[in-house]
């Protein structure tokens, strides 16, 4: 019998070194410098100096360029954009990954050939973004392009129609290119987390009679949850810095239809001003919602199994300190 | 009852009947810009010009390989640089995010709470911006040229620490633990024997995610290694895209073509763990 | 024992990577270095070209190629020019898109005067007779910075067929007098032409290359948005030609502009506004044929256009802290100013750089133009040379700035939305004004 005192909370901190070693070295000095010069006045190529922002007065004024930011039509449009983009592309692509996920993960009926249509649907993931942008800008070519073409043959217009021109046609193509790229890829997500949950609870509710249908919202999408909670904080994330789509496919237009908030800051830093300051101030913003949106996802979502978890970690240390007592 | 019977089949063969005609045309889908990108790796540049969409092949791959080849594409050179940035990243990625996400799930610790918020704040600065930081950071240490910021940096992946984070708690009984304690197991080996091999799935996918996007990686590497010996597949694309005044498209699309053959392989070799699954329950029984 | 064996390998794996991640700085040879920053292989090539023709000339060439393609050509020069040292660029090149920006802007204190380097520019400049707007582009107020070899002055290439069909004659001397000078001309040929059922251009951006670089101010003028009146003309020029038919109503490098080089839509394209690199890199290969008879190859002509213009080209810089300034001036000088046979400009012009029978193109020097020989099969064996010699004269470079590519493409998505019916002319100007400023910070006047 070993006489050693069982507490594990050491192992915690030591496996969370890496993590918090690699993140100091590479990630830390960037961080922080975004941070700051959103409150200076940084803005122009190869500058190094800067300084807090002031009034006229000489008072420190440290939220002028968020001032201008919020005040910035373009940045609303964005945002606004960025939002009708996101969830125009996120919500059939849940819905279509959690469908394939069910029937991929259906115990009754097989489906044959499941593995490649797996490889199949992940795939336009793999493409670059730059090249998926290039194939669709060809196919609404413009006088002549595939889509007229056949838009023509079909009798559905009498002449071609410039798309690039159309605000909801290009949010459109955006938003199906996002969903396009993306389902497969939520797909692997959930169907990871479904292989992760215990074969018994299936076997058991299959005995007890249930359907598919039912087995999949009565007991698939509930042990999904935690996962799903990672599909819907990542995808937002992702969704609210969406960038080489729009800029690859039209730049951001037509009149500005298509613009996202991280290509407003891109432009600021990097189209001809360098307002490295204004750029740093819009992204300050941008993560303050993300952060806000996450928040209540992940009250809506509200983590049970942490909380469970915390409570058997809590009684097992105080088991430990029983044993270390007695 | 026959009936009911009938009704039933019937009503299952339309089920499996929207199910293979929904997941054909998906997969059909899929399928489509890669064929575009394979025909037009075979055409000329003005074939592709007049028309950028072509569903048959041409006769010039032998022509595009050459201007491919006569310019900065070294096929191999490429592949070995792109492997090693890529497998690196994917290894350290992969490997401490479970480490990461391990520590989270299955201590008690005073700033386990703290930690885990910490990472999901990390994970939702927005990138555009901090990467002008991060590279002016990697030209001042002089780093340039080495595939050391590249891949080290893969050892703090936010976004991975939260998916392990997220499989494990619903895979991962803590039960499992306490009874390797109880046979001696020493905490490391156990994370290294008994939760790696449990997290295969989770593992297989993000290392998927993790490969393909290291891979396709284009604007770090593009300004950070600026060495002919040390470009990756993307930026040797990237420089055959040169000027938009005279553009080989055909070699460009044959570059493009190159570029995702390897991870064509990669994803086949991993697809499988997703395919088969070694789900927890087997572990068990 | 088992455990022991995998701890082992994974300290070995990471050992390999850690040690296979650092090596590779080994001590380079003392041989003299010269890095070439460039976004394209065409600079480089040239002095890989030198050190073959000149084998007395001892440096290593380092080449850097970063495409401008994916945008991360300028951040890579900018870090490398402000990080400095040994790995700094010593020579490096520009594109006219952003060429002012290391010439007059934010970064062009990092650039050498030709002066400075030991070149005896006056009398050279003279000597070489190079066109004003590459020597205007290239200076700021310390002297000249930067040189082009190529000349990139446009001119109106046409349709020979449909010169004869309209007015009976495809001479390039009668043609520039139809369609020029200035655009009130321009628009009457138009009319004519569209009476026969021809369009004039294939699309509103082929006219926009002239008026853009044809203007007298560029779009920022004391730190302010200005629309010169012959750039703001340009919206109306655009809803002409669409509310009349004029065009094909195409986007440059789109399928259907393509298409018009061709002869490939239903209505045929009479013409084209461009510099030599257009025909040699983009028409030929897009007329449909490579001898006189396919396509519509063989069919062109270039006359004078009926404004002056200018697109594209590239600059040659050299860093103010090159180590290696007697080399450096002495590659820039035979790029950009040698007017001698031996020059980089009369093999460029020829064709003859790498050997008989290359791709010939006009360039910075009048007076290498002035003795080579610029006949083109492309069209019809027209010397090419006779219409871009007054080209080149004829262009400005007096409107160009850091923000051009930005604020280009806003201006031609407005005058878009005011050609297409969607908003009201004064609407797209008050909108392009508004994302000019909120964009780049720029105030309108």
């Amino acid at each position: 019998m070993r006489k050693k005192s069982v507490s594990y909370a050491k192992y915690g901190y030591i496996f969370s070194i890496p993590f918090v070693v690699a993140f100091l070295v590479f990630s830390l000095y960037p961080i922080v410098y975004t941070l700051v010069i959103g409150f200076t006045d940084l803005r122009g190529l190869g500058v190094k100096e800067y300084h807090f922002l002031r009034t006229a007065e000489g008072n420190l004024d440290l939220f002028g360029n968020f001032r201008t930011v919020l005040n910035n039509k373009t940045f609303t449009t964005s945002l606004k954009n960025t939002i009708i983009l996101w969830t125009a592309n996120f919500i059939p692509q849940i819905s279509m990954a959690l469908l394939l996920t069910a029937w991929f993960t259906d115990r009754n009926f097989k489906v044959k050939g499941q593995g490649a249509y797996k490889i199949l649907i992940y795939m336009p993931n793999i493409i670059t973004a730059a090249t998926i942008a290039i194939l669709f800008n060809s196919l609404f070519g413009y006088p002549k392009g595939p889509v007229n073409d056949l838009l023509m043959k079909l009798k559905c217009i009498d002449g071609p129609r410039n798309f690039s021109l159309q605000r909801w046609t290009a949010r459109g193509v955006v938003s199906f290119i996002q969903f396009w790229m993306w389902y497969g890829n939520t797909m692997i997500v959930l169907i990871a987390g479904v292989l992760g949950i215990n074969p018994s609870l299936f076997e058991a509710a299959e005995i007890d009679g249930a359907t598919p249908t039912q087995i999949f919202f009565r007991i698939t999408l509930p042990l999904l949850r935690t996962i799903l909670l990672y599909v819907l904080v990542t995808s937002m994330i992702g969704g609210l810095q969406m960038f080489d789509i729009p800029k690859l496919f039209l730049n951001g237009g037509p009149d500005q239809a298509t613009i996202t908030s991280s290509m407003f800051i891109h432009e600021q830093a990097f189209s001809g001003s360098y307002l490295y300051n204004r750029a740093s101030a819009a992204s300050i913003i941008v993560f303050g919602i993300i952060i806000v949106l996450s928040i209540i996802l992940f009250q809506i979502l509200k983590d049970k199994d942490e909380v469970a978890r915390r409570k058997y970690l809590r009684a097992q240390r105080k088991a430990a300190r029983r044993r270390v007592n007695s | 009852m026959n009936a009911r019977h009938g009704s039933i089949r019937a009503k299952r063969i339309t089920y499996k009947t929207i199910v293979y005609v929904v997941c054909t045309f998906l997969a059909l889908l899929s399928i489509f810009p890669f064929w575009i990108m394979f025909m037009n790796a075979t055409r000329s540049t003005y074939e592709i010009q007049q028309s950028s969409i072509s569903l048959v092949p041409s006769k010039y791959f032998m022509s595009n390989w050459k201007i491919l080849t006569g310019k900065a594409f070294s096929p191999m050179t490429g592949f070995i640089n792109s492997m090693t940035v890529s497998v690196g990243v994917t290894v350290l990625a992969v490997y401490f995010s479970s480490l990461t996400a391990y520590a989270l799930m299955a201590y008690s610790w005073k700033l386990r709470q703290a930690f885990f918020s910490f990472i999901m704040a990390i994970m939702m600065i927005p990138a555009q911006l901090s990467s002008i930081g991060f590279y002016q950071f990697i030209y001042r240490i002089g780093m340039t040229n080495k595939f050391t910021p590249l891949i080290v940096p893969a050892i703090a992946s936010p976004a991975m620490v939260f998916f392990m984070r997220q499989y494990l708690m619903a895979a991962l009984p803590l039960e499992i633990v306490d009874s390797a304690r109880i046979d001696g197991s020493r905490e490391f080996a156990t994370f290294n024997r008994i939760i790696l091999p449990i997290m295969k799935p989770a593992l297989a996918t993000q290392a998927i995610f993790s490969f393909v996007g290291s891979w396709n990686n284009l604007f770090i590497p593009l300004i950070l290694l600026t060495n002919k010996k040390k470009y990756t597949m993307p930026i040797m694309v990237s420089l055959l895209r040169g000027d938009i005044y005279k553009t080989e498209y055909g070699s460009v699309y044959l570059g493009l073509s190159l570029t995702v053959l390897p991870l064509f392989v990669i994803y086949f070799m991993l697809a499988k763990y997703i395919i088969a699954g070694v789900a927890l329950g087997a572990l068990k029984e | 024992m088992a455990k022991r064996v995998r701890t082992i390998t994974l300290v070995l794996l990471v050992a390999i990577l850690g040690v296979s991640l650092f090596a590779g700085g080994q001590a380079e040879a003392a041989k003299k270095v010269i890095n070439v920053w460039s976004f394209t292989d065409e600079v480089p090539k040239m002095i890989e070209r030198y050190k073959e023709l000149h084998p007395e000339f001892d440096y290593e060439i380092k080449t850097t190629i970063i495409a401008t393609t994916d945008g991360a050509y300028q951040p890579a020069l900018d870090q490398a020019l402000i990080g400095g040292g040994a790995d700094a660029p010593d020579i490096y090149a520009a594109e006219a898109a952003f060429v002012l920006k290391y010439t007059q802007g934010d970064a062009k204190q990092y650039a050498a005067t030709y002066k400075d380097l030991g070149i005896d520019v006056d009398r050279l400049l003279k000597e070489a007779d190079i066109a004003q707007y590459t020597v205007d582009i290239g200076s700021n107020e310390r002297g000249l910075v930067a040189l082009g070899y190529q000349a990139t002055g446009g001119a109106f290439i046409y349709r020979r067929s449909i010169a004869k069909d309209v007015w009976g004659t495809d001479d390039p001397q009668v043609i520039k007098t139809k369609i020029g000078p200035g655009l009130d001309k321009f628009f009457e040929a138009a009319e004519a032409l569209k009476r026969k059922g021809y369009a004039i251009v294939s699309g509103d951006g082929d006219l926009w290359h002239a008026v853009e670089n044809s203007s007298d101010k560029g779009w920022v003028v004391d730190g302010k948005l200005y629309l010169d009146p012959k750039r703001e003309a340009f919206i109306d020029h655009s809803k002409r030609l669409m509310d009349n038919g004029y065009h094909n109503d195409t986007q440059d490098w789109t399928d259907a502009w393509f298409a018009d080089m061709k002869g490939a839509n239903p209505k045929q394209a009479f013409g084209f506004f461009g510099p030599a690199w257009l025909i040699n890199y983009v028409m030929a290969g897009n007329s449909g044929g490579t001898k006189i008879g396919e396509g519509t190859y063989g069919d062109w002509a270039v006359c004078e256009p009926p404004i002056g213009f200018f697109w594209g080209g590239t600059w040659v810089l050299a860093n103010r802290d090159t180590k290696v300034k007697d080399a450096v001036a002495e590659l820039i000088e035979w790029i950009t100013l040698d007017s001698s046979e031996t020059g980089l400009q009369y093999f460029w012009a020829n064709g003859t750089l790498f050997g008989a029978g290359g791709t010939k193109d006009s360039v910075a020097s009048g007076t290498v133009m002035s003795k080579s020989d610029g006949s083109l099969d492309f069209l019809g064996g027209q010397d090419m040379f006779e219409a871009f010699v007054p080209a080149g004269a004829f262009a400005t470079g007096k409107n160009l700035t850091q923000y051009d590519e930005t604020i280009n493409s806003t201006w031609r998505a407005q005058v878009r939305e005011y050609t297409a019916g969607n908003k009201t002319r004064a609407q797209a100007i008050a909108d392009f004004k508004r994302m000019v400023f909120e964009t780049l910070d720029l105030p309108g006047n």
